[in-house]
């Protein structure tokens, strides 16, 4: 099994499998990497060395939750009370681990009577969102999709 | 963990805090070349401000 890659290796036109990519076949590795960048903004990037956007995914990510929670905007649980609650929990989810966070750090609880926690409830789905985006990304660039 | 201080942003500058977070993010992840980026970037700025101002300008005599 060895000796036919290695000589196809040595006429250097056709691609040989890494051992590693034999053991965590590729589809498996861009799911992983889909999984981790959702759970932390960026990190999809970074397992494949694209700093530049890994650094900028988690501080978009997380500076949009930083600004939506201190302008107590609405941080939705899966409590809801209509379709538009859970929609938003499902975008807030998107944040990955930074939905803990942003839990923890608006202890003040939401106000939405006011334009700022309107605007802070957009800030923290537009997160979501934004981190579910990047996530989509890093999955298609695991796959060998051009990113 | 003690209440962050809160945030208070004049309605357009909550809108171009998104703006420009999104420009940038939607730049870096769709563009690969530096120059490429920072023109994307400039152009989706500039189109968030152009069509947030314009439907802010287009609701105004429906505001009262």
């Amino acid at each position: 099994m060895d000796e036919p890659l290695q000589n196809l290796a040595n006429d250097g036109a056709q691609f040989t499998p890494s051992t590693k990519e034999e053991r965590f076949p590729r589809e498996s590795r861009a799911v992983a990497i889909g999984i981790a960048g959702w759970l932390i903004p960026g990190l999809g990037h970074a397992l494949q060395r694209m700093w530049g956007r890994a650094v900028v995914v988690f501080l978009a990510v997380g500076l949009l939750i930083f600004a939506g929670a201190s302008m107590k905007g609405n941080v939705f649980t899966h409590q809801g009370n209509d379709a538009f609650d859970t929609l938003g929990y499902i975008a807030d989810l998107g944040t990955g681990s930074f939905y803990l966070f942003a839990r923890a750090i608006e202890t003040g609880g939401a106000d939405v009577s006011h334009a700022d926690g309107d605007y802070g409830t957009r800030l923290l789905a537009t997160a979501g969102v934004l981190n579910l985006l990047a996530a989509l990304h890093a999955y298609e660039a695991a796959r060998g999709h051009k990113a | 963990m003690t209440a962050i201080p809160p945030l208070e942003l004049t309605h357009f500058q909550a809108f171009l805090l998104f703006a420009v977070v999104i420009s940038v993010t939607f730049g870096f992840l769709g563009r690969r070349r530096p120059k490429d980026r920072v023109k994307y970037i400039l152009w989706s700025l500039f189109l968030f401000l152009l069509v947030g101002i314009g439907v802010g300008w287009a609701m105004f005599p429906f505001s009262r």
